[in-house]
């Protein structure tokens, strides 16, 4: 008997639906989402951080990150707020476009793929910096523009799936043997 | 099932182990070829899909392949996981691994940068007294390196340099753009010579062992191949002493097998092979086996524009190509602190400057972006690597792979002489683009960690002396002579060379010797 394809054309959750943020609290939160606007606001037809929900998708990318991704970005951001809070005496989350730039462009870096700026908050300004770009540019939101202004698509690439994975991994810790055991029991 | 010994069985699956099949079957020698993955098919594996619908957006996933920097999500699932076949390194010394174990191995996705080495490599110590001279030298290699021209389809100029050996090409003509001209002028005033870069064009895009080398050993029907097995241990015959048996695990049931072979050629990588004869405990008399593990520094260079390329004017005259200049230093001068030397990739780019390289944001950083665009123009370092016996893998008893077989533990640090050749190659990169009249974006003088280039070589390395080498002139074991190496292993010097055509010239070179010897009868 023959079986037909399912004829369905099937959406990626963010068409409709938005993330469940959980990482950071509410005051890096609204901090991470100023850094956002201000770092990438939507431009000649082209959305925004915020238009791609890039917070809502870095909470969950740093949320399921390792332990010194995390921390990166909440003392970045605890430093942007602290820093704020100092010179201009209001959250980051409520600083002008000028304030901004007075506290985050001493720290932006001309760098390589790679190389990363050193000093820690430097490091987390142009790390971030890059990470809100790419979860924007790589968002369907941004995908959709790019069609819209005939723009060829340049999103698209060859995904692998696991070959053949390995279905014992997922199950057990690894087998131990001594070095010194020779050929099989 | 069978008891009956192959003729000779081939560990590895790529361009060494390849090469391997394709002459000793066409030689008439039954193979068995065995590798540790599965057959990737891109119609049953992999989908096109845009990056927004990936499960991480495109980002790597989490966790996942920290030392590959070369990977994407993508690809990821490509790579091996370090948490399925672990390493171990100390805390201050990482290094990359960058592993492959599907059928094919890293030929499936290496850069296809195809050179020669030269008698400035293979003669080295001859040269300025450091490490150890090759047991061959490049007129020992030179046929074989042209018929592996012919299979692989090099693309290159005959440039008549004695540290660029030229080779069996077919010739490069096309016109250099307006950008590369400038660089190629700004280099005569320095007497740095710039080059076409060498390539394999392979067929369809393509140079890899299983379009190139395996299919032409599979029409013999002389070669049979398992997939997803991996090798933990190989035995010797007691009495004989050689190695006559190899003990596996099914990758995916787990069920422990051997087969028994006449004749083992090892081609599993370089570090691999090394890992299988440590845990092993074969063919190391000299006590040098994991040592004198030797890479390339890449990572260093510089990111430029060429000011006439931008606000839409860079031409398809002006922009695009690439080019090479090859190691200058320490042929007929010295420099002052650094022995051997580099190379160095150009790349002339047509497409965007990614945004790292401009200290901007928000509307100025588009504004950036779209004038300069199409007028990028990058350099960067391929440099050699010393050959240090302190540089060394060894078993690791307390760290075991998903299959059970004791992980590997990699020492190795760069030296004052790979951070002085980076700076001096950043320097001189930084020089020529000024000279060019090109600006200079950002530059780099880091080093990637070791093993970044993904040319680790050494850990078994030739030599006429069996104190002092793992293996003899034709990639044979000193100790057993049923056991031959053909990969990466053999180096005893890493040059800037991508190491591609070298491996597979010994390995051809290796298997034709082979070949003869049990025509004769000697192994």
């Amino acid at each position: 008997m023959e079986v037909k394809p399912l004829e369905l054309t099937t959406l990626v959750p963010d068409a409709v639906a938005q993330t469940e943020a959980h990482f950071f609290n509410e005051v890096e939160t609204q901090t991470l989402r100023r850094f956002c606007q201000v770092l990438m606001p939507p431009l000649k037809g082209f959305p925004g951080a915020l238009d791609a929900d890039a917070p809502e998708f870095l909470d969950f990318l740093v949320g399921v990150s390792p332990r010194p991704r995390q921390q990166m970005y909440l003392a970045g951001l605890e430093q942007l707020d602290a820093d704020a809070r100092k010179k201009f005496n209001v959250p980051f989350a409520k600083v002008t476009d000028d304030q901004a730039d007075e506290l985050i462009r001493p720290w932006l870096r001309a760098w390589m793929s790679d190389h990363a700026p050193a000093e820690p908050h430097a490091r987390f300004i142009n790390l971030a910096h890059s990470d809100i770009r790419k979860a924007t540019v790589n968002s369907q939101a941004w995908s959709d523009a790019a069609r819209a202004a005939g723009r060829a698509e340049t999103d698209q690439d060859l995904y692998w799936y696991p070959i053949d994975p390995d279905l014992r991994r997922e199950t057990g810790t690894a087998l131990r043997r001594p070095a010194t055991t020779a050929g099989p029991v | 099932m069978s008891d009956e010994a192959v003729d000779v069985l081939i560990i590895g699956s790529g361009h060494s182990g390849g090469m391997a099949a394709k002459v000793l079957t066409e030689k008439g020698i039954s193979c068995l070829m065995l590798n540790a993955g599965p057959v990737a098919e891109a119609h049953k594996d992999a989908e096109v899909k845009p990056v927004y619908a990936l499960p991480f957006r495109g980002f790597m996933p989490p966790g996942k392949l920290p030392h590959v920097f070369q990977s994407n999500e993508f690809n990821a699932n490509t790579w091996v996981d370090e948490k399925e076949v672990p390493y171990t390194y100390d805390a201050e010394h990482p290094y990359n691994w960058v592993r492959v174990r599907l059928f094919g191995g890293r030929s499936l996705f290496w850069s296809r940068q195809s050179f020669r080495l030269s008698d400035y490599e293979f003669k080295g110590k001859s040269h300025d007294g450091y490490g150890d001279d090759w047991p061959i030298g490049l007129a020992d290699l030179a046929s074989y390196y042209a018929r592996v021209e012919e299979i692989f389809r090099v693309t290159g100029h005959t440039d008549g340099l004695p540290q660029y050996p030229d080779g069996n090409f077919v010739p490069d003509n096309e016109p250099w753009s307006g950008s590369m001209q400038r660089l190629i002028e700004a280099g005569k005033k320095m007497n740095v010579p710039v080059c076409k870069a060498r390539s394999s064009m392979g067929v369809n895009g393509l140079a890899s062992s299983v379009n190139l080398l395996l299919p032409d050993a599979l029409a013999t029907g002389k070669l049979q191949a398992i997939p997803n097995v991996v090798v933990r241990e190989l035995s010797v015959d007691k009495k004989t002493g050689l190695v006559n048996e190899a003990h596996f695990v099914d990758r995916i049931s787990r069920r422990e097998m051997s087969v028994k072979a006449r004749v083992v050629v090892l081609a599993a990588g370089t570090l691999e092979s090394t890992r299988l004869l440590l845990n092993s405990k074969l063919a190391n008399s000299s006590g040098v086996m994991g040592h004198y593990l030797i890479d390339q520094i890449y990572g260093a260079g510089i990111v430029c524009s060429v000011p006439e390329a931008r606000d839409g004017k860079g031409t398809r005259e002006l922009m695009g190509g690439g080019a090479l200049i090859p190691r200058f230093r320490n042929i007929d001068t010295k420099a002052k602190d650094f022995i051997r030397g580099y190379a160095l990739n150009l790349y002339s780019n047509q497409h965007g400057v990614d945004p790292k390289h401009f200290a901007e944001y928000g509307a100025k950083l588009q504004d950036k972006l779209d004038s300069y665009y199409g007028s990028g123009f990058s350099i960067g370092i391929m440099g050699e690597v010393l050959a240090r016996y302190e540089n060394r893998v060894s078993i690791d008893k307390t760290v075991a792979d998903a299959w059970g077989t004791p992980a590997l533990h990699i020492q190795t640090r760069y030296t004052e002489n790979e951070f002085n050749m980076a700076r001096d190659a950043v320097d001189t990169a930084v020089a020529l683009a000024e000279s060019a009249g090109f600006e200079v974006l950002t530059k780099n003088y880091d080093p990637n960690p070791p093993g970044y280039s993904i040319h680790e070589l050494g850990t078994c390395r030739m030599g006429n002396d069996p104190r002092t080498s793992v293996l003899n002139k034709w990639n044979q074991s000193h100790d057993i002579k049923n056991l031959f190496v053909v990969d990466g292993s053999a180096f005893v010097s890493s040059g800037w060379q991508n190491p591609t055509m070298t491996i597979l010239a010994l390995a051809m070179r290796s298997s034709e010797f082979l070949a003869e010897q049990m025509r004769t009868s000697n192994v």
